[in-house]
């Protein structure tokens, strides 16, 4: 702490080599710029974090992560003040700061630059995209070969499942779609209900609004709400139906009564990064797909619904999969696309 | 209990009382400081070099300044837009959701109207915005003094009206098309506000912003309205006795109220962040609220405490580049501040009350 300190009181002048892991000597320390929503969402900004720890201790670069509470206005000072204090990579979170940074990297050459869930033209500029609606796609596609079979546990013959999603966003609404299609792929007929909890963290309302589902005859309920989802899962394990995760495996916060999850990679995506960098192989200028192909986004691995899911099922999603990746099965972007005609 | 907001612009004020005044203004920053400091030292960290290093990075060299100011600028705002109501003993948390709904007109108008007329675009989009947020204010004014509605429940209520209007216009009718995220597409660049500093995001907008306290010094201290509004606050009876209209002052400082919330979403919007988007405001009205009773509801008590808290935003962030000290810190300072700052004026009016002969 007290190297810190002292570390914090020189920092303008120069992050003097001794202070640092004789392992990184000559690589500048790099900076995690943490989106709305701040650490401990236990989604998004929790699971870069994780891949920014990681990639540092492999790496032995100095890094911090950076909090703010007005993280959308103040973005373009915060990273000018990293540049400026010698920081050699940032990375940003936040989808806001895609514009400040185009321009930022013009003036600081030297530094490398990463955005998430956007492209954004520079040499030092290095866009992360994920193909949400892919692995969606996949859940989807799962859920509605599973809703109709009444010989699993829980499962009813009506063919309805149900989504639920934070708030009404293209970045939301993007996983949405893909969830559908899947679904519609497998049963064109299928109904799937979709509600809006207005909130990334209730999960009071998120368990209100799936028991509201599972009484409508929706038995598999995925959802797109960061802590809201927790009640989702909370009130499939009760009423002895399922959920569908995200972002990360959350299959065992109800082993059992979590169907799947569809896995966003942001930890491998910040790691890999951070590797490249300390390296000298910083993808400038490049944009990073991080879809199904790349294990970007995956479904997780079933540890306790595999068994009760008939292989048939995982073998047909497996093969979607592979459809994709091989290009034969194009999924709707709703960021890249708008909204489709099945979708409002 | 705003009432005891208002003891400010009387010059008749004997030096111990002015001095108790600037201690007041201090005081609750101290304490601050004091449990900061304490929590600190608990978590093995020194106090003294933290604070050096807030200090350095609120007011080190140019560049962190105009930081600091430019986090100052939307409190410059929502601060005047608060105390005007609250020296009028109007409670009104409304200028949250009349700063976002000024925003979100401004941005419309930045990007909608024909890049060709050039830098024309800003008074016109200034001027919708106040339009907005006046109108925005007008509702909950008129039923404050027309049908004795509870501004408090009226304002706070509106906020979340006003969440909901933006929030379904950045996702629908306005939602940019090339985004991932609820952004409207971006203003004009001939309708951006000039930057003061650069590379510093400092804008035109602080300029705007300190303007608009001037004009509100002079609001208060030169103007036969300002001078009614401040006795509405004082006394409804009295006002009633001496023929002041208590519902005209009340609508009157609403609908100020809302427009110089409107010019400061407008200043946001057109010289921050060039468009609106969701988190457009963190809560702007609410630290205003803090500023406005910190400082007093006075001039130059707002713009002090407007660039204290704009100081603890850009520092507080930026400190993490150089420590350990997470964002939370920052919080509890801001909150204690809050909290001493009310404290303050509860013993302010007893220190009055005692006084008084």
């Amino acid at each position: 702490m007290k190297k810190l300190s002292a570390l914090a009181i020189g920092a303008t002048m120069a992050l003097s080599a001794a202070a640092m892991p004789a392992t990184a000597q000559d690589v500048a320390p790099a900076a995690l710029i943490i989106s709305q929503g701040g650490l401990g969402d236990g989604s998004w900004n929790d699971t870069a974090f994780e891949g920014f720890e990681a990639g540092l201790e492999a790496t032995g670069i100095e890094g911090r992560p950076i909090e703010s509470n007005d993280v959308a206005a103040q973005g373009e000072e915060i990273m000018r003040r990293a540049a400026d204090a010698g920081f050699g990579l940032v990375i940003s979170l936040e989808w806001i700061h895609g514009e400040p940074m185009e321009k930022l990297a013009v003036d600081y050459p030297d530094t490398d630059w990463v955005i998430m869930n956007q492209t954004r033209k520079g040499d030092n500029i290095a866009s992360v995209v994920f193909a949400e609606h892919e692995g969606s796609y996949l859940a989807g596609a799962l859920a509605a070969q599973v809703t109709t079979d009444t010989s699993i546990k829980g499962i009813n013959a009506e063919p309805i499942i149900g989504v639920i999603a934070a708030v009404k966003s293209p970045g939301i609404d993007k996983f949405l779609v893909g969830f559908i299609q899947g679904a519609m792929a497998i049963n064109p007929d299928i109904e799937v209900k979709v509600a809006y909890a207005e909130s990334f963290g209730d999960p009071a309302k998120g368990e209100q609004m799936a028991n509201a589902m599972f009484d409508e005859g929706a038995d598999i309920v995925y959802h797109v709400a960061g802590g809201t989802g927790i009640g989702v899962i909370e009130a499939a394990k009760n009423a002895g139906h399922y959920a569908i995760g995200v972002d990360t495996d959350q299959d065992g916060m109800a082993p059992g009564s979590v169907l799947t999850s569809m896995i966003k990679r942001v930890d491998v995506a910040v790691d890999e990064i951070i590797q490249g960098y300390a390296a000298g192989e910083f993808p400038g200028g490049e944009i990073m797909d991080f879809g199904l192909a790349q294990n970007g986004v995956a479904l997780s691995d079933m540890e306790y619904t595999k068994d009760i899911i008939p292989a048939e099922y995982l073998e047909k999603v497996e093969g979607l999969k592979q459809d994709i990746i091989d290009g034969k099965i194009e999924v709707w972007d709703v960021s890249a696309q708008g909204y489709p005609d099945f979708f409002k | 209990m705003v009432n005891a907001s208002v003891e400010s612009h009387s010059s008749a004020m004997s030096p111990s009382i002015w001095l108790e005044k600037g201690f007041g203004l201090a005081f609750p920053f101290i304490v601050a400081l004091v449990v900061a400091a304490v929590i600190l030292l608990v978590i093995g960290e020194n106090p003294i070099d933290i604070f050096s290093l807030m200090a350095k990075e609120s007011f080190g060299s140019e560049r962190r300044i105009a930081a600091t100011l430019s986090a100052a600028t939307p409190l410059l705002f929502t601060a005047v837009a608060t105390a005007v109501c609250f020296r009028t003993g109007v409670f009104n948390v409304g200028v949250e959701g009349a700063f976002v709904v000024g925003g979100i007109a401004a941005a419309f108008i930045g990007f909608s109207l024909p890049a060709g007329m050039g830098f024309t675009i800003i008074p016109v989009a200034f001027a919708f915005a106040a339009l907005v947020g006046a109108i925005w204010l007008y509702i909950p004014g008129v039923l404050l003094a027309k049908l004795q509605v509870d501004e408090v429940v009226s304002t706070l209520m509106l906020n979340f009206v006003a969440f909901g209007v933006t929030g379904y216009l950045v996702n629908g009718p306005l939602l940019s098309e090339v985004s991932g995220n609820n952004v409207t597409p971006p203003v004009h660049e001939a309708a951006e506000l000039t930057r003061l500093m650069p590379p510093s995001t400092l804008h035109a907008g602080f300029i705007v912003g300190i303007l608009v306290v001037i004009a509100y010094a002079v609001w208060t201290r030169r103007t036969p309205t300002g001078f009614s509004a401040a006795m509405v606050g004082y006394s409804q009876r009295f006002s009633r006795a001496v023929g002041i209209s208590v519902p005209a002052s009340i609508i009157l400082v609403m609908v100020l109220s809302g427009v110089v919330a409107g010019f400061g979403g407008a200043s946001h919007a057109l010289g921050q962040l060039h468009r609106f988007t969701d988190g457009f405001s963190p809560g702007y009205g609410f630290t205003g609220m803090a500023v406005a009773l910190l400082g007093r509801n006075s001039a130059i008590g707002i713009v002090l405490g407007a660039i204290l808290f704009g100081a603890l935003a850009s520092a507080g962030t930026t400190i993490q580049l150089f420590s350990n000290i997470p964002l939370d810190l920052v919080n509890i300072i801001q909150g204690t501040v809050m909290i001493f700052a009310v404290v303050e004026i509860g013993r302010l009016r007893l220190l009055t009350r005692r006084a008084a002969p």
